[in-house]
């Protein structure tokens, strides 16, 4: 395929140069005289051009670049190596971290959460400075300067949620905004909004910071999300610390709880719990470990470390299960403190201080609930909370999952999360909603020092056959061409021969996802393989599950999306993905988690052990569709964390005959008209409520507890629930054709 | 009678063939340009249609490769 043109491709280059040049001449001095007056076009080049940076003498020995614009280049191989990148993924946002060379970059919110871990502004510009090889650019020191020198000023230690509001009226006069009455607070919002700096604000804030003594006034718990915004470096500017003083919490009982003595944290999660709680306070903030990296243990930890009632929200009922597994297998904590709130089980909350799992969903529902949960929920409501553990953090920036937080009353908030990012970009809400990440962890190392698998990555490439490819081209089918490009008979071929190979030769475990539902059942049918998609009941998946991890004869299970998050299969070790939810990054790395947790013994998978890879995941893609544009983009969080995709072309081999399935153009032909024959919505994506980038499980979840559902008489469920489809293809999307034995026999005759 | 037609050997894979096909077929028929399908891989085609074929295929080309944006 090497005869692609790339020349006409245009260029965006010198539109932005012309902006990024004008933005040096302003506030630059390094740059400033003879190279701005060159070619505009170079703009790009001369951005980067750091030859004015003055090397220190022993630079061989220091580890950094510090640029002018925030941008931190790290050597990973430098001896100095372990301390630079401890002290930088305090301070900077990791950018890009391949093997040899990390980038980072420095942001108001990094500096922020830098601060609230306990660095000062001087220790954060000498330690840069020790280990840059440069000298520090003028630049950067003022912006560092510049973003930590208010944080902390303002320390919201939520001593008594619950005491009235009279210091903070008393208050109101003397510090205005920062006094953070609940409508001071959203007039001045109102206004300002946009631009950072309002002149009455600042003169505000200046009066009230010069005041040394400590207040402490209370805020209206729905309000706090707001007050926090404020208080953000693009608003007021005056960051708050969010902590709680667990030991000297004397009001909230305390909850019996510790660690087992064999649960052993790792270095890398007993750094992430130092950060949480560095001065003998909690704060509140996230943490960002890969998926299998054993992010439980330390939500548990911090559970038991605190030791007062704790919450903790998964995304769905089977993690709930997980996490209250994880409770138990890691602390001392007894079965009647600890219960689960889902829609299957509604356990109910036993003496006065206890954990209890529930998911985002069963918080924030807003509709009516069965009397049993409306009970349960008020007390949830009721209750302070000594720790909001939050799993999976990526999915709350969602309007409702605000709700959650707004809802409930907790000190300290912890988010787990393996992949902080989204689409949509919503991401750095986490800011105020919870609080800075405390700790991220770079995978790459984890790898090395074998705590989660070393995982090969290939996207196949599947050339498209003829037949499927003029009706990609179609004008007709543009609605199908994801189902064309999905149900291409040689991508089938490549899973068949894929699954195959790792079943008789490795002994593997496979975890098979397609997004398409169309593609899901058709391969699964035809490879005889069991499936769960969004409407497979709970206990169905239970057994599936059970089945997969326990017997021998199946080896491999087909999942739709709902599989991504947090359904725990530490068993599997390949993930063929054949279909994917266009080109969300997050969804990528999710998918590569579910098979992360590291198998087999410590000193076969550390750096130079028997097993090179232990662990695979291939992403088919169909050459000249769609797909490939997608693939590509899905794949740079990966990048990021700097894994590589491996390329494969040839699969299933040539010499492959009729021992795979659709060998034939007749099979394949009837492949074909099967696909251009389906309804446009059966060959559509699963569509599963709520579903912008969010959580999966919703509707299955949410509905299961009203009536209407249960009766079947609520149309989307009865769809989603129709197993006619499974066998009878794809037009037969109503009714269930039953079995004509159990019918009842005043009916038995009319229907046969 | 033999008879000679000047034109453009066009050899390729698969589904670039079936996409020159396709992009023909979208023309009117007096600016269609395939003389003759040879075979799936190979076609045979007015010599004028080289340049159009060219930039039709690095467009549908690069939609669908992504570059990440800097």
């Amino acid at each position: 395929m090497g005869h692609g043109d790339k020349g006409g491709r245009p260029s965006k280059k010198p539109k932005f140069s012309a902006k990024e040049l004008a933005h040096v001449e302003d506030d630059d001095p390094y740059y400033g005289g003879e190279d701005v007056d060159d070619d505009p076009r170079d703009g790009e080049g001369k951005k980067r051009d750091f030859t004015k940076l003055e090397l220190k003498p022993d630079h061989a020995n220091r580890p950094l670049w510090a640029c002018a614009d925030g941008r931190i280049f790290l050597e990973t191989f430098s001896a100095l190596y372990k301390q630079a990148y401890d002290f930088l993924i305090a301070i900077a946002e990791p950018v890009c971290r391949p093997e040899s060379m990390h980038e980072y970059n420095l942001t108001p919110h990094s500096l922020y959460a830098a601060v609230s871990v306990g660095l000062e502004t001087e220790t954060i510009i000498s330690v840069l400075n020790k280990l840059s090889k440069t000298k520090l650019p003028k630049e950067m020191i003022e912006f560092i300067h510049g973003s930590t020198a208010n944080y902390g000023k303002v320390k919201l230690v939520l001593k008594t949620l619950l005491k009235d509001e009279v210091i903070s009226r008393a208050r109101l006069n003397s510090e205005g905004s920062r006094g953070a009455d609940d409508f001071t607070i959203s007039k001045t919002m109102g206004e300002i909004g946009a631009g950072p700096s309002d002149l009455l604000n600042e003169a505000e804030l200046a009066a009230a910071a010069e005041e040394k003594e400590t207040h402490a006034f209370e805020i209206d718990p729905s309000q706090v999300e707001n007050v926090k915004e404020r208080c953000l470096p693009n608003a007021l500017n005056y960051p708050m610390l969010e902590e709680y003083d667990f030991r000297n919490d004397t009001v909230n009982p305390d909850l019996d709880m510790e660690l087992k003595p064999q649960a052993q944290p790792r270095p890398y999660q007993e750094k992430s719990l130092s950060k949480m709680f560095g001065n003998g306070r909690a704060r509140s903030g996230i943490i960002v470990l890969p998926c299998g990296a054993g992010k439980s243990l330390v939500g548990v930890s911090a559970a038991s470390r605190i030791r007062k009632s704790c919450l903790c929200l998964a995304t769905n009922a089977v993690s709930v299960d997980q996490w209250a597994f994880q409770f138990k297998l890691w602390s001392t904590i007894r079965d009647d403190q600890i219960c689960r709130f889902t829609s299957d089980s509604k356990e109910r909350f036993r003496g006065n201080a206890g954990v209890v799992v529930t998911t985002y969903n069963m918080v924030a529902f807003g509709g009516k609930r069965s009397e049993e949960s409306e009970k349960i929920i008020e007390e949830i409501r009721n209750r302070e909370w000594g720790l909001l553990l939050m799993d999976e953090v990526h999915v709350v920036p969602a309007q409702m999952f605000r709700k959650v937080i707004s809802i409930t009353k907790s000190h300290c908030k912890l988010g787990l999360t393996a992949t902080l990012v989204r689409e949509d970009e919503r991401i750095t809400d986490l800011n105020f909603l919870i609080g800075p990440k405390l700790y991220e962890a770079n995978w790459l190392d984890l790898v090395k020092g074998g705590f989660i698998a070393n995982v090969q990555c290939a996207e196949v490439w599947c050339p498209m056959t003829k037949e499927f490819f003029a009706e990609y081209l179609k004008k007709e089918n543009s609605k199908k061409k994801q189902a064309l490009y999905v149900m291409n008979p040689n991508k089938f071929r490549a899973c068949e021969f894929l699954i195959r190979f790792h079943e008789q030769q490795r002994g593997d475990k496979i975890i098979v996802f397609a997004d398409n539902l169309f593609a899901l059942v058709e391969y699964a049918m035809k490879l005889r393989k069991p499936m769960i998609y969004g409407a497979t009941s709970h206990v169905e998946r239970t057994k599936i599950l059970e089945a997969f991890k326990t017997s021998r004869d199946v080896n491999t299970i087909f999942l739709s999306k709902v599989g991504d998050n947090s359904i725990d299969i530490p068993e599997a070790n390949v993930i063929i993905q054949i279909s994917s939810h266009a080109g969300s990054r997050r969804q990528e790395a999710q998918r590569l988690g579910r098979i992360l947790r590291a198998k087999g013994r410590l000193q076969d998978r550390m750096a130079g052990g028997k097993e090179e890879y232990n662990a695979f995941f291939y992403s088919l893609v169909s050459m000249d569709t769609q797909e490939m544009y997608y693939s590509t983009k899905r794949q740079q969080f990966l990048i990021d964390q700097g894994y590589s995709f491996k390329i494969i072309t040839s699969l299933p081999p040539p010499d492959s005959g009729p021992e795979l399935n659709y060998h034939h153009l007749n099979d394949q032909l009837s492949l074909l008209s099967k696909v251009l024959s389906a309804g446009d919505d059966a060959v559509g994506l699963e569509q599963l409520e709520e579903d912008a980038d969010d959580i999966a499980l919703h509707k299955a979840r949410r509905f299961s507890g009203s009536m209407s559902a249960m009766s079947g008489a609520n149309g989307m469920v009865y769809m989603e629930y129709s197993t006619g489809r499974n066998k009878f293809g794809k037009g037969q999307i109503k009714g269930k054709p039953k079995d004509p034995a159990k019918r009842h026999h005043l009916f038995k005759k009319r229907f046969t | 009678m033999v008879n000679a037609v000047k034109g453009l050997f066009i050899s390729c894979d698969i589904p670039m063939a079936q996409f020159i096909i396709n992009y023909d077929n979208s023309l009117p028929a007096s600016q269609r340009f395939i003389i003759h399908v040879l075979d799936s891989t190979h076609l045979f085609v007015q010599p004028h249609a080289a340049e159009m074929i060219r930039s039709a295929i690095a467009e549908f080309r690069d939609q669908n490769s992504y570059e990440k944006p800097t």
